[in-house]
Parts: structure tokens; C-alpha cells; sequence
């Protein structure tokens, strides 16, 4: 078996402190804080001290934030909460499969993406359609124009997806709901947060009997251990983006220079951390396995990596090219060496590849 | 006119297949692919904008490409 020696995966491990404090937090957060007991009471200020510094590293009030357990479900949350029967959904067609599938339910339009990535909203939609919008997005990092999206949609009642951004691309414009995912700040995962910033606009949609409760949260230990992920995350955000600004620049310099290679956006529209390329006439599984034999681990977009054997349908929507795709996620821990060793690896596997 | 039958192929073969006919082919000249794969003829709209090679979908899994 190949030693994997650099992570350039969407996922990675927890961070270390959250790590530590998951234990602890198992141990201690164990109770119920519904409960009236004197552990119930302990977990209850457990869950708001936690809650608490998620929202000021948000900047968003305390109140607003509802923890959620899977991140479809966070997108059901957010979106037909703030859905009614006559509504017509708006998204764009790079949205993640969550939200079209939200959309099939209901009366919806898709919103066209440019060959950059960005979403085409045309003038004069209907003021009562709720527009769904990502902030980034997930495969390729192309942060949106929200502001001026959510101006030309004119809607009122607005939901943002900011799984792919979390910390490193603060919200800039007016929204209902929005969600954010706890492993963008290398938190755990199967947690993520609701915050409803209008809630006269936002009901739950799940079935329930008591309006004032809501019937669905996370483990306790996991909001703990996202709690001390955000702090710890938040402290260096700045530090990370820098540093992921410099590796980026130079694998978009390095793939720019192999021949016909696609890449989804530029430096300056993307999240720092994201890069997305595709190489004509390669395999992407081929390209993936080559790339992982030298001990390097990248994501890929291209149908012959997918379960469902469909191409990308961000890269697709864009007009990229959808086979020979690569995605890399650079860490705070990434090293100048993994990231010499990456470019590297691309080029001798894309020629290979194409001998 | 020439024909490439990529029935049955997975990406990336149709496109490469492609890329070696077309090759052989001078300027103004078509030639028509038949695919099957679902990512065809998204990849075909990045190929066309790549090498500048233009393309029009004729029926289902049926393009006509024009050499550059």
C-alpha cells in the first residue's frame, strides 16, 4: 500500500483541540439539557456555552443558530422553512443535489452559470419566489456575486448555502437562512448549523406538534467539539487563507503551462483553499489512481470516478470539461513540499496519460 | 463524410477517439460521432472552445463536428 504523504481532500481529520475536547465533551455532555437534573443543567450550559462562540465566530446572534445532524437535512431546514405551498424556487445550476432535489418537489427555475462559475440572474423575478444561492461553491470554489444576485432576484425571503465558505468568506448581503457545515472549519462532521437570521420568515418544516420546540438538534459532544473547531479555526483564518493564496497561485501557474488543461475560475474568484482542473484526454479515475500512487489524494468531478457514472453537473453546467478532472483542497497543514510534489505528480500523470 | 461509432464507450474514449480523426481531417471538414455517454456532449461544448473546433448536435447521442 502507497503512504498517503499529502491530503489534498475535501476531508481531513479533526482538528486536534476539537479532537481532545470530543472525549471530555462525551463524558461530560452526556445528559439531556431538556432534562431538569443537575446534569441536564450541566449539559444545558455546556450546549449554550458552545453555541455562544459559534455564533460570535458567525457574527450572528446566539438565538438565530440550530444545530442539525446531516447536512441534507440542513439544506430541507433552511430552504422549505422558509418555502410556502405557493412558492417557486429559484437556484442556480451549479447548487449541490440537495437543492435540486428540494427544487423537484416544488415549482422551481434554474438559474444558468457562466463559463466562470457565475450564476446568470436575470432581471425581474417574481418578489414572492425564494431564491436559494450558494456563497461558494463546493466543487470548484467560485464565490458568488450575492449581493448583487440577490438584488436582481428581488426576492425577499433568501437562503445561503455557506457549507464551502463557513469562516473564510464572511455573508454579504440580506438572507432568511442560511447553512454552514462544521467541517469547513475542521470541525466533525454530520453536523451543521442553521441560522435563521429573519424568523418571521422561517417555520420548521418538519411535522411537529409544539411550535415553540424544535424537533431536531446534534449530539451535544459534536457542538462541543465545533465550538472549540470554529475558536481554533478562527484564530489562524487569515494565516490559512494567505498561505492557500501562495500554493494555489502556483499550481493554477504550473497546470496552466500543460497543455489543454481546463481550469474552473481564477485566483481572485475563488475560495483560496479550492482548485478544480480538468486535462483533455485523460481518464479521471486513471488520473486519481496515478496520483494516488505517488501518495497524493485529490477529489474528482469526472463521471468515471462517480458512483452514478454522470459527470459533474457544476463542471458540466459551467461548460468545463467534465473528464480528466481533478479537485484539490489545500489544508492549513498543506506543506511546500506536498505541494511541489502534487505538481509534480500532475504532470508526469497527465503525460503518461496521454502517450 | 466520416463516422466514429463511440456507442458503448465511456468518457474520456469518445472524445479521444475524436481528437485522433479529427486530426487526420483538413479545415472545413466534418465528421459525425455517435455517443451514447452522458458526458458527451457537455464535454464536447468545453472540447469545441478548447481547439476551436466546432460542433452541432444533430439527433440524440448523433453530433456533427467541423474541423477548425
Amino acid at each position: 500500500m502507497v503512504r498517503v504523504t499529502g491530503n489534498f481532500q475535501s476531508e481531513s481529520p479533526l482538528d486536534p483541540k476539537a479532537f481532545e475536547v470530543l472525549h471530555a465533551a462525551f463524558e461530560s455532555g452526556w445528559a439531556n439539557p431538556g432534562k431538569l437534573s443537575q446534569s441536564g443543567a450541566r449539559a444545558h450550559q455546556l450546549r449554550n456555552q458552545a453555541l455562544e462562540s459559534i455564533a460570535a465566530s458567525l457574527g450572528v446572534a446566539k438565538d438565530s443558530i440550530l444545530p442539525f445532524s446531516s447536512l441534507s437535512m440542513g439544506y430541507f431546514l433552511g430552504i422549505q422553512g422558509i418555502c410556502d405551498r405557493s412558492s417557486t424556487l429559484i437556484h442556480g445550476a451549479t447548487d449541490r443535489k440537495d437543492v435540486f432535489a428540494i427544487a423537484a418537489t416544488m415549482d422551481h427555475e434554474i438559474l444558468p452559470s457562466d463559463l466562470h462559475g457565475k450564476i446568470l440572474a436575470p432581471k425581474a423575478q417574481s418578489p414572492t419566489s425564494v431564491l436559494a444561492l450558494h456563497v461558494a461553491n463546493a466543487e470548484t470554489g467560485v464565490i458568488q456575486d450575492c449581493a448583487e444576485i440577490v438584488g436582481r432576484v428581488n426576492s425577499d425571503r433568501v437562503f445561503l448555502d455557506a457549507t464551502a465558505s463557513g469562516i473564510r468568506k464572511p455573508i454579504s448581503c440580506e438572507y432568511s437562512t442560511a447553512i454552514f457545515d462544521s467541517r469547513s472549519w475542521y470541525g466533525p462532521a454530520d453536523i451543521g448549523f442553521l441560522v435563521v437570521n429573519k424568523a418571521a420568515q422561517w417555520h420548521n418544516p418538519f411535522p411537529h406538534l409544539n411550535a415553540a420546540k424544535v424537533n431536531f438538534d446534534a449530539p451535544l459532544p459534536l457542538i462541543i467539539a465545533s465550538a472549540v473547531a470554529i475558536e481554533n479555526f478562527s484564530s489562524r483564518v487569515t494565516e490559512a487563507r494567505i498561505q492557500a493564496q501562495v500554493f494555489n497561485a502556483q499550481l493554477r501557474q504550473a497546470f496552466s503551462q500543460i497543455p489543454n488543461v481546463d481550469i474552473a475560475g481564477s485566483l481572485d474568484s475563488t475560495l483560496e483553499h479550492m482548485l478544480s482542473a480538468s486535462f483533455m484526454n485523460c481518464n479521471g479515475e486513471e488520473l486519481l489512481r496515478g496520483i494516488q500512487n505517488d501518495g497524493f489524494s485529490v477529489d474528482s468531478g469526472s463521471a468515471c470516478t462517480a458512483d452514478d457514472l454522470e459527470p459533474s453537473h457544476v463542471l458540466a453546467a459551467m461548460g468545463i470539461l467534465t473528464h480528466g478532472n481533478i479537485r484539490i483542497t489545500l489544508h492549513p497543514d498543506t506543506t511546500q513540499s506536498e505541494v511541489d510534489g502534487l505538481i509534480s505528480s500532475v504532470k508526469s500523470n497527465v503525460d503518461r496519460l496521454r502517450s | 463524410m466520416k463516422e466514429i461509432d463511440a456507442r458503448g464507450l465511456r468518457c474520456p474514449l469518445p472524445i479521444i477517439e475524436l481528437g485522433k480523426q479529427i486530426s487526420t481531417l483538413s479545415s472545413g471538414e466534418e465528421i459525425t460521432l455517435y455517443s451514447d455517454d452522458p458526458a458527451t456532449e457537455p464535454d464536447l461544448n468545453a472540447w469545441s472552445r478548447m481547439t476551436g473546433n466546432k460542433f452541432a448536435k444533430l439527433a440524440e447521442e448523433t453530433y456533427l463536428i467541423t474541423k477548425n
